[in-house]
């Protein structure tokens, strides 16, 4: 049992590694948020 | 045999529950001090650790800090590994009237926030992947040699004398040295004007610091380790340092700038908490009001001097954490006192310079060693994966770039 708790530890940290750093692009509530301002009439 | 006593193990798991709240209280503090295109990734830093430092701490943290000495006092073995042999039944080492479990929690919360507090020194321009790699290799190397020395039966400063009674050594001077060593490895914020970035929420900063005031209940008082008097010492100290050192960060502040800042008396108050912390069960009630005024004095002049050196510790774990767990650690020297508890040693002012030069000692050997093995793994880390994000990532801001999120909707 230890062994194998140690085994899912060390598949976590290499997947660490490996992993994509991050996104560059907004995020998706962000994007629809800044479209809806835009959207809305100067008027209004 | 040792036997459970029910009012020692209540307080014991009641301040480890206490200990927990102060890695949120700590992700506040630091998220209402950065910009509000970082509060996210500062927030992450400090949860995240909850999250990895309880695994590391079960699997091998807890039984190389605190397991049998290997022979020289540098490190436990791996007998305790993933808690082996670590049950409900009382240590017969360790708080010995409570179960091992509850101990092996107890220390799991301390072993949480320090790596926690050095992620404030390179706030805003770290990756969270080389971050995560950092935490886990420095909590192994760094934090679990360092509490085993100091707090172990068999590790040698405990056996040189060294008085640490909940961390001045072991967490706070520790981080402090290794933030430094960090602020200087990854370099100064771009773009960064002077003052300093302006706190994007003051009100989440003085919330985060309330927290770690209330937790921090539980760090001193709890390593009394049991229901007790000396427990009820601790907290008397730990509330008084913690006052003083606020209000006197304050005036200080006032007389130097011409307000009475809020944002000083938070910081103050924490400068103060971690002074006491290595003395709190040593030293009585009036001597935590000298170490409040002192801390406070200290850490301000020293977050002062941070800013003339340019050295970009962005949060000031350094001034706070490093210098005021140096100053108590020395103050414990001074002012410890046998009255308070027996199994300590008299410090200087009642009729012992030995300690000093012995608590002296302690910090000189904790601090060398932190940052030494600080930057071989930072230096190791940024060889695997850059511990710097690029400058577009840092001008858009972490919460975007590397979590995908931000924190305030437009």
């Amino acid at each position: 049992m230890v062994i194998a708790a140690l085994i899912c530890f060390a598949i976590l940290l290499v997947a660490w590694i490996v992993a994509p750093d991050g996104r560059a692009k907004p995020a998706p509530v962000a994007a629809e948020a800044e479209a809806e301002r835009e959207a809305v009439p100067v008027a209004a | 045999m040792p036997e459970i006593n029910a009012g020692d193990t209540a307080w014991v798991l009641t301040s480890t529950a206490l200990v927990m709240l102060m890695t949120p209280g700590l992700a506040l503090f630091y998220g209402g001090l950065v910009r509000r295109k970082n509060v996210l990734s500062t927030i992450m830093h400090s949860f995240f650790i909850l999250g990895l430092v309880s695994v590391t701490w079960v699997l091998w943290g807890y039984t190389l800090a605190f397991g049998p000495d290997t022979g020289l006092g540098l490190i436990g073995g791996l007998d305790w590994l993933a808690l082996e042999g670590v049950t409900g039944a009382p240590s017969e080492v360790y708080a010995t009237t409570t179960p091992h479990l509850a101990f092996m929690a107890f220390q799991m919360m301390f072993a949480i926030i320090t790596p926690a507090l050095i992620s404030g020194a390179f706030a805003e321009r770290k990756r969270f992947k080389a971050f995560v790699l950092f935490a886990v290799a420095w909590s192994t190397f760094v934090y679990a040699p360092i509490a085993h020395w100091v707090w172990s039966p068999d590790g040698w400063l405990f056996a040189l004398g060294v008085l640490d009674f909940a961390g001045g050594t072991v967490v706070h001077l520790s981080s402090g040295i290794a933030a430094l060593v960090a602020a200087l490895f990854i370099g100064r914020r771009t773009g960064l004007v002077e003052p300093a970035t302006e706190p994007h929420d003051v009100p989440m900063t003085v919330l985060g610091a309330g927290l770690l005031w209330f937790g921090w209940f539980g760090f001193n008082a709890g390593s009394a380790l049991g229901a007790n008097g000396l427990a009820a010492n601790a907290f008397v100290t730990t509330n008084t340092a913690a006052a003083m050192a606020a209000i006197t960060w304050v005036t200080i502040s006032w007389l130097h700038k011409g307000t009475p800042s809020v944002l000083g008396a938070a910081i103050g108050a924490v400068a103060g908490l971690v002074a006491i912390t290595p003395a709190a069960g040593f030293v009585t009630p009036a001597a935590s009001i000298l170490i409040g005024l002192g801390v406070g004095t200290v850490c301000y002049g020293a977050a002062q001097l941070r800013l003339r050196a340019r050295v970009d510790d962005a949060l000031d774990v350094f001034a706070v954490h490093g210098v005021g767990g140096a100053f108590g650690a020395v103050a414990t020297g001074i002012f410890a006192t046998t009255a308070v508890n027996a199994a300590g040693f008299d410090g200087l002012l009642n009729g012992n310079p030995g300690q000093l030069v012995t608590q002296l000692i302690g910090v000189g050997v904790v601090g060398i060693y932190s940052a030494g093995m600080t930057a071989a793994i930072l230096f190791l880390v940024n060889l695997v994966t850059p511990i710097r994000v690029a400058g577009d990532v840092e001008e858009t801001g972490l919460d975007l770039a590397q979590h995908g999120e931000i924190a305030y909707q437009p």
